[in-house]
């Protein structure tokens, strides 16, 4: 029974590092930009996409195989880089002030997109590339063997918390996003560049839910249909936190991913409602959200 | 000198200011005195460049101003105090004081010097700093408005109101931390909109009246 639950936590709170990541980076943009960004899973596939054909190449090149671990990073940088600065600039900005119809529209529009853009470049079959997964082996903790890959998927979820309160709370940037988020107006007149920190809120946002991608890429691989299921998921998980909450985010996910867990031993039939139905229980209690407020917006 | 020329500014589709121009030498303290909706918020906030121009220019020294984005404006030696205060709620009256300071880019010993400025003009503010500012009265959250906006206006500041809402103890403190601010930053332009003037007719040196979006000298008011 103990092993059992040893289990079901760790693979919970594996399944809850990588809907973390994708949903901490919508709400991020969600309490900056003020935009709920559909195109937000689309990122997550990305990312796993371009880590496995980085992956890929670095395993066929000959190099080293735990070059596969920062070819992961470096997938989610690339990836950040290359969409967030052009997304924003070209896609999001004219929209901010309008109404919240059009924002989902343009969104789901840049969803639709990069679904077939996908589709196109990476072909419609399901890719694989788990050498990060291999090379860590498995660890024998009390009979039950568990995969090593999980306990860095936990370990960098939790320094993500960290690191991310970090930025907010510590960092120059992070003060200019705690401002622009209570009151953009003021912060324009404080002398707060916003256009400058709703593209590197933006980015970082991006970043995190390809870096979730990335890190998802070697246990499920890749195949069409990814962002739509990560985007679903990571909005529940949003919701349940508050939207705007990094640590609603993270908390959130824990639950999800505990009951998806749970689920899957118990109730197979169940795994794919369970999130919902999280949501649905938490927000006929709480409204906002586990850590949601009506009036103020916080970060 | 600060100017406004023929300015016309549309707000949700109605015009607000209709052709503005006066001028705030260096230095000059000027009431801009008003009923509510006659466009004195609207003035305040088009000079922080918060509002596109329909038409007009904003001349700064000479130079026109009005394609500085708002965000460039504190940078200008523009600062700005809202008449609902609007601090920063999750940071400490300190940190709301600094934030501008920073947003402009002021190296460390020059925000230390401003700080300390700014807290030896209101000594009001010391005893607060570690408050924070969504916990604040709001006689104390306006001493703090004005505090965040000297940080960054060196050669001019806007209050909106600054009198709105203070009980009367609390109105005659800020009258008096203006006119040490007069006494002590002489070269600062300050303009102060009002809906009456009371409180600052003895530290201005320029009354100009605002009506239906137009500004002139004369009190077309309160001729009766």
């Amino acid at each position: 029974m103990l092993d059992l639950l040893a289990l079901l936590i760790v693979d919970g709170l594996a399944d809850a590092a990588l809907i973390f990541f994708v949903a901490v980076g919508l709400t991020l943009v969600f309490s900056v930009l003020r935009i709920l960004n559909v195109a937000h899973g689309s990122f997550y596939s990305i990312g796993a996409y371009v880590a496995v054909s980085i992956g890929m190449w670095v395993v066929s090149a000959g190099w080293h195989p735990y070059l596969t671990f920062p070819a992961l990073f470096l997938s989610a940088a690339l990836v950040a880089v290359a969409l967030g600065p052009f997304i924003e600039r070209y896609f999001l900005r004219w929209t901010y002030g309008k109404s919240e119809a059009l924002q989902i529209l343009v969104t789901f529009a840049l969803f639709l997109v990069f679904e077939d853009l996908q589709k196109l470049v990476f072909g419609v079959q399901a890719h694989y590339e788990d050498t990060p997964l291999q090379l860590l082996g498995v660890s024998d903790i009390g009979g039950i063997f568990y995969l090593n890959y999980q306990f860095l998927l936990i370990a960098m979820a939790a320094v993500t918390v960290i690191l991310l309160r970090l930025l907010i709370r510590r960092t120059m940037i992070g003060k200019f996003i705690v401002a622009v988020v209570a009151d953009r107006e003021i912060a324009q007149t404080m002398g707060i560049n916003t256009t400058r920190v709703f593209v590197i809120a933006f980015t970082v946002g991006v970043f995190l839910a390809a870096l979730g991608g990335a890190l998802a890429s070697p246990t499920s691989g890749v195949a069409p249909g990814l962002g739509a299921e990560a985007l679903v998921l990571a909005f529940a998980v949003a919701a349940i936190g508050g939207l705007g909450q990094i640590e609603g985010a993270a908390l959130a996910a824990v639950i999800v991913g505990l009951s998806r867990a749970a689920a899957i031993h118990f109730a197979p039939d169940f795994e794919a409602v369970v999130p919902y139905l999280v949501m649905l229980v938490v927000l006929l209690i709480r409204p906002y959200g586990l850590f949601g407020t009506v009036q103020a917006r916080r970060i | 000198m600060l100017e406004l020329d023929t300015v016309r500014v549309n707000v949700g589709g109605f015009l607000v200011l209709r052709d503005v121009s006066f001028a705030i030498d260096a230095g000059a303290a000027t009431v801009l005195v008003g009923r509510n909706g006659a466009g004195k918020t609207t003035t305040l906030r088009t000079l922080m460049g918060l509002l596109p121009l329909e038409g007009g220019t904003i001349r700064l020294d000479g130079r026109d101003i009005h394609r500085v984005p708002a965000h460039g404006r504190a940078a200008l030696g523009m600062g700005y105090a809202p008449e609902d205060r609007r601090l920063i709620g999750d940071f400490n009256v300190e940190e709301n004081l600094l934030l501008p300071a920073q947003a402009i880019g002021l190296n460390a010993a020059e925000r230390r010097r401003r700080l300390e400025d700014v807290y030896s003009l209101l000594p009001e503010l010391p005893g607060l700093r570690t408050r924070p500012g969504g916990s604040l009265s709001g006689g104390q959250g306006k001493m703090v408005a004005l505090g965040r906006a000297l940080m960054v206006g060196t050669s001019y500041v806007f209050l909106d109101e600054p009198f709105q809402g203070l009980a009367p103890a609390l109105a005659k403190n800020y009258a008096r931390a203006l006119s040490r601010l007069r006494r002590e930053k002489e070269d600062i332009g300050l303009l102060v909109t009002e809906s009456s003037p009371q409180y600052v007719e003895e530290i201005v040196d320029h009354t100009l009246y605002i009506e239906r979006g137009e500004v002139g000298e004369r009190d077309t008011l309160q001729v009766e």
